[in-house]
């Protein structure tokens, strides 16, 4: 049984299979995209002004990957060309340049792009009282600064007090939100200030986590323990006296970490004991001390210990303050997220379509791979037609997510 | 064996020889490749076709347990109540009671199962598999390794979906719609798994769709031009049409709420929300709608996706039993075609009560009216191909023509659900329940007995039980209504669909219980929760005949004397009986109308489309 037009075109159609296949294909794949295009369109339309972060898009990088694409998908072109002529060869160049320019994109993407903005923060208080002195404190010699130069030009640099704000406004709020000044950035910013839902944004430097005491408050008999195991138990992790402290209770550890503390608390746990977790002090850390990345959430900073939270305060150093550092104080903290998914629809939207792009990418790497390897090769050796037109659908493939990028490079970073 | 089946088995074998060339795969496979990991398009289909009757069947069970809390709510359910307990958890079914968060959990469920494991698997895929190629005079379909991707993919959608009735909270509780943030702010993960489950449901029918397009359209034999292709194969082409522009919208809704779930975005989460009187930690600037948007754009071309390929299924039945051609086939296939491009702009007619608009309501209402039209031509053409012919009343055509009145009964009742006027009323009420049921259960449901019975000899090669099948067919259609017909008349008392104990908290909480008073319940209507569950259950028994017959058939029933038993005019018959790999032992040329029955001046009653012209 073999089936029909698989390599010659059905003459009244035009098409064999696979072609006609992959143009069905792309057609849902429109649907896909369009349907994300229009959640982006929706969840844009209906974003409170002041939280559409497209001013934090770098251009040139996207235009960069944009070309990188856009190259790639003519030299897939030129693949196949060579392959019409008959020219294996020059079809393994051109496929290697199109692989190339497919993982740089990725190289890119998943090097550069995404994991700058996973390591940078932007932190939303409770208080306004306390965001207005925050900003104050940490804009105020920037702003100064940046109004005497101003005034040098020949600007009027308005009121003293209202330096900060004004330099937040204009350097930071708008060209974020809004790219360049109007009246409706103005409003946004006035209502974002007075209202408090303003971040600071910045990295975070270093912090103060709290040196915890544990402590044994009872063992109970019924847990299913021995006693000469739950006090082996306790001898792992280093009590002098094991017999006295199960008995009596008493300090086990003192001012140990965070993670050493959880896990003595766990593994106790299950021998039978209750501890209680008591903060002793506050150490400040920095980020080359903690080795593995710490990632920041609100619910961790937070974290109940005893009556008092993890992490006292963050040392975080803003955008565009000269590297001002300032210090805020875990009570004050509303919500603090990284330039991540759940920071804001805007980056949720970016990551999940450029995601998505970027899972289509690698899809064509791994078929790009397969179809230079000797299994892949192997058809053209059998039927040179067929192997041509494989590449050709490829090449419709390929072509249609460069043009997803071509849709998404305007609309994530310049519109 | 009969002399005529061995000679067909002969001539299998011999045509098989001769058109094998040595590269060609060998005809014996081993049992995997057979009957597991199968690339023919007939094998995939029963694939599918058992899936889907197991699906339809377990989601039917389902909704028979969740019956008994709705009659008798609070009191252990009789023999199945201990099962549920012991594999479930006394969390969820202490001494067998089902508790509420366990109706949530199989309302979800039945929907779920029902659309998307039970009727789009055994209407389009299985019969789409097995028929379509055959009919249009194709040897498989266009690319037979995705369709066997296009199952397993399928498969391993309803294995994520069966095992999360197991993990801890149970499977999935906001509904098969997921409405978010309902769906987003559950804690159990169940949700995580449908989410999961539904991605993979869909990447099969995504490559299913592909299939059939490509297949329909570039390999017919020759002279099967558009409009001599029967229209059982239209109403597939436009099905596959549905899924393939409908589907990706849902995916991209799905990828959402999957994000929201599970990486904490707010997609669909609105600015301020609070659960259990906490602000939740997100970032809000969500819309819940559009969640409803975009499940909707594929929520409702699915309807037609359950419906289309029914439709022809009996036009295929009909016009074989009636002995005449289809009246209108040419009407037919204008109305499923027009009716496929509008079913993409009416999916906001469910959502009529979110407050989305006048402008936008009354759009939607005019498209929702205006689609009314196709599916009525489809009806009456299907209607008046009765008229003066010699109708055959087996058991294939009793379904079939007992699609027709029940189809209409619920296409009817969607009018009033048409204008958002009438539907502020019935939004959300046990009247919704009857209209969709009455389309989907005896209108679908109905038309897949109708397609089982019909292509069951061309499957095995032997009939199933005529006896038995007439006592399915008037114990489905007497239980059928019996369940439906009611649920009208708690529909419009106000009887909201959702609610675990039948009403009757809500009505016991207004303590004048008069007949007429709103918000509660007459004794009638309450009343009727008991009848209806009794008609669910009598159902279920109904379908034992069903299943007895099916496997019983397959070796027992009476053996056919022809390849073609039914006398038909359709490809499907010219083939051996069963088909064999590479389906046709002849070259296939069509040369006539798909129902050429008692042409004037032909011999027989029958022309088929592969017999030449004179």
């Amino acid at each position: 049984m073999e089936i029909p037009y698989t390599v010659k075109p059905r003459p009244d159609t035009g098409l064999y299979n696979a072609k006609l296949g992959i143009w069905l294909f792309l057609a849902s794949e429109v649907m896909l995209f369009g349907a994300l295009f229009s959640s982006y369109v929706l969840l844009r339309v209906g974003a409170v002004p002041g939280t559409w972060s497209m001013g934090l898009m770098d251009i040139m990088v996207g235009a960069g990957n944009t070309m990188v694409l856009i190259a790639s998908s003519m030299f897939i072109v030129l693949a196949w060309a060579q392959l019409k002529q008959g020219n294996l060869a020059g079809y393994k160049k051109w496929k290697w340049a199109t692989i190339a320019c497919a993982v740089l994109f990725l190289v890119v993407k998943w090097s550069y792009e995404w994991p700058t903005k996973f390591k940078h923060y932007d932190i939303w208080l409770s208080s306004t009282v306390e965001l207005h002195k925050k900003l104050e404190q940490g804009y105020h010699l920037v702003a100064e600064k940046h109004a005497r130069e101003s005034h040098q030009e020949g600007e009027d640099a308005g009121s003293h007090g209202g330096l900060a704000k004004h330099y937040v406004e204009e350097e930071i709020f708008t060209k974020r939100f809004f790219k360049e000044p109007s009246g409706d950035s103005h409003k946004a910013f006035d209502v974002a200030w007075e209202q408090g839902t303003l971040a600071l944004s910045g990295h975070i430097n270093s912090y103060e986590e709290a040196q915890i005491n544990v402590r044994i408050s009872g063992w109970k008999a019924d847990a299913g323990v021995s006693e000469v195991d739950a006090e082996k138990t306790l001898a792992r992790f280093g009590a002098g006296d094991p017999a006295k402290l199960r008995k009596q209770g008493g300090l086990l550890l003192e001012k140990t970490d965070y993670d050493t503390a959880k896990r003595v608390e766990y593994a106790l746990g299950q021998a039978g004991f209750t501890l209680a977790l008591g903060v002793a002090g506050y150490t400040e850390k920095t980020k080359e001390e903690e080795g593995a990345a710490w990632v920041w959430r609100t619910k961790r900073v937070a974290e109940d210990i005893g009556g008092q939270p993890r992490v006292r305060s963050i040392i975080v150093s803003l955008d565009h303050s000269h590297h001002q550092k300032i210090k805020v104080e875990t009570k004050h903290i509303k919500r603090l997220s990284a330039f991540e998914p759940k920071h804001s629809t805007f980056f949720g939207i970016y990551y999940t379509i450029t995601g998505l792009h970027a899972a289509h990418v690698f899809g064509g790497i791994i078929v790009m791979l397969y179809n230079m390897l000797p299994i892949g090769l192997s058809m053209w050796h059998k039927d040179r037609e067929r192997f041509t037109n494989r590449i050709e659908t490829f090449g419709l493939f390929w072509h249609f997510v460069d043009l997803v990028w071509i849709f998404l490079f305007p609309i994530l970073y310049i519109l | 064996m009969s002399d005529k089946a061995e000679v067909t088995q002969v001539q299998v074998q011999e045509a098989v020889g001769v058109h094998h060339d040595e590269h060609e795969e060998h005809p014996q496979h081993g049992f995997w490749r057979t009957y597991i990991f199968s690339t023919d398009h007939k094998m995939i289909g029963m694939q599918y076709g058992f899936c889907g009757l197991a699906f339809l069947f377990f989601g039917f069970c389902l909704i028979a347990m969740m019956r008994w809390s709705m009659a008798y709510d609070g009191e252990p359910i009789p023999f199945v109540g201990p099962i549920l307990e012991a594999l479930l958890g006394s969390g969820v079914a202490p001494g067998g009671v089902m508790q509420p968060e366990l109706y949530n959990v199989f309302g979800a469920m039945h929907g779920t199962i029902m659309v998307f494991m039970g009727i789009v698997p055994a209407a389009f895929a299985a019969f789409g598999n097995y028929v379509v190629p055959l009919q249009i005079g194709a040897v498989d379909m266009a690319f037979p390794r995705v369709n066997m991707a296009s199952f397993w993919a399928f498969f391993f959608g309803c294995v994520v979906m069966t095992v999360s009735f197991f993990i801890p909270g149970g499977a999935a509780q906001a509904g098969w719609t997921s409405y978010s943030p309902l769906a987003t702010v559950i804690p159990t993960d169940g949700q995580t798994y449908w989410l999961i489950g539904m991605v993979l449901l869909i990447t099969s029918s995504l490559l299913g769709a592909v299939n059939f397009l490509a297949t329909i359209i570039n390999m017919r034999a020759p002279g099967m031009t558009w409009l001599r292709l029967p229209f059982f194969v239209w109403a597939q082409f436009i099905t596959a049409f549905l899924l393939l522009l409908a589907f990706p919208p849902l995916e991209a809704a799905g990828i959402l709420q999957l994000m929201d779930r599970v990486l904490e975005t707010s997609f669909f989460l609105p600015t301020g929300l609070v659960v259990g009187g906490q602000d939740v930690d997100v970032s809000g600037g969500g819309s819940p709608l559009l969640w409803q948007h975009l499940f909707w754009f594929l929520a409702h071309p699915e309807v037609y996706v359950l419906i289309l390929p029914g439709m022809g299924i009996v036009a295929e039945i009909i016009a074989n039993n009636t002995r005449k051609p289809i009246w209108g086939y040419k009407f037919l296939v204008g109305s499923v075609v027009v009716l496929g491009f509008i079913a993409f702009i009416v999916w906001a007619h469910h959502m009529y009560m979110t407050g989305m608009g006048t402008v936008i309501s009354a759009f939607f209402q005019t498209t929702t009216l205006l689609i009314s039209i196709p599916s009525v031509i489809i009806l009456t053409c299907l209607l008046i191909s009765l008229w003066g012919g010699s109708i055959r009343f087996n058991t294939p055509m009793l379904f079939a023509l007992a699609f027709l009145p029940m189809f209409g009964i619920g296409g009817l009742t969607g009018l009033p659900l048409g204008f958002n006027f009438s539907d502020v009323a019935l939004h959300d009420s046990y009247y919704v329940i009857a209209h969709f049921h009455y389309v989907v259960a005896p209108g679908t449901i109905f038309a897949i007995f109708a397609g089982v019975y019909y292509w069951f000899p061309k499957m095995t090669g032997r009939k199933m039980s005529e006896f038995w099948g007439k006592v399915h067919f008037w114990l489905s259609l007497i239980f059928m209504n019996l369940i439906f017909m009611p649920m009208f008349a708690q529909g419009m008392a106000g009887m909201s669909r959702r609610m675990s104990d039948g009403g009757a908290t809500y009505s016991l909480a207004n303590p004048d219980n008069a007949d007429v008073t709103v918000g509660a319940f007459s004794d009638t209507i309450m009343g009727m929760n008991v009848s209806i569950s009794a008609a669910a259950w009598a159902m279920l028994v109904a379908q034992v005949p069903f299943i007895i017959n099916l496997f019983r058939s397959v070796k027992y029933g009476e053996k056919i004397e022809s390849d073609n038993p039914w006398q038909a005019t359709t490809l499907e018959w010219e083939t051996p009986t069963p088909p064999p790999h590479g389906n046709f032992i002849k070259e296939i040329k069509v040369y006539r109308d798909p129902y050429e029955y008692s042409v004037p001046g032909a011999k027989k009653d029958f022309s088929p489309q592969a017999q030449p012209a004179k």
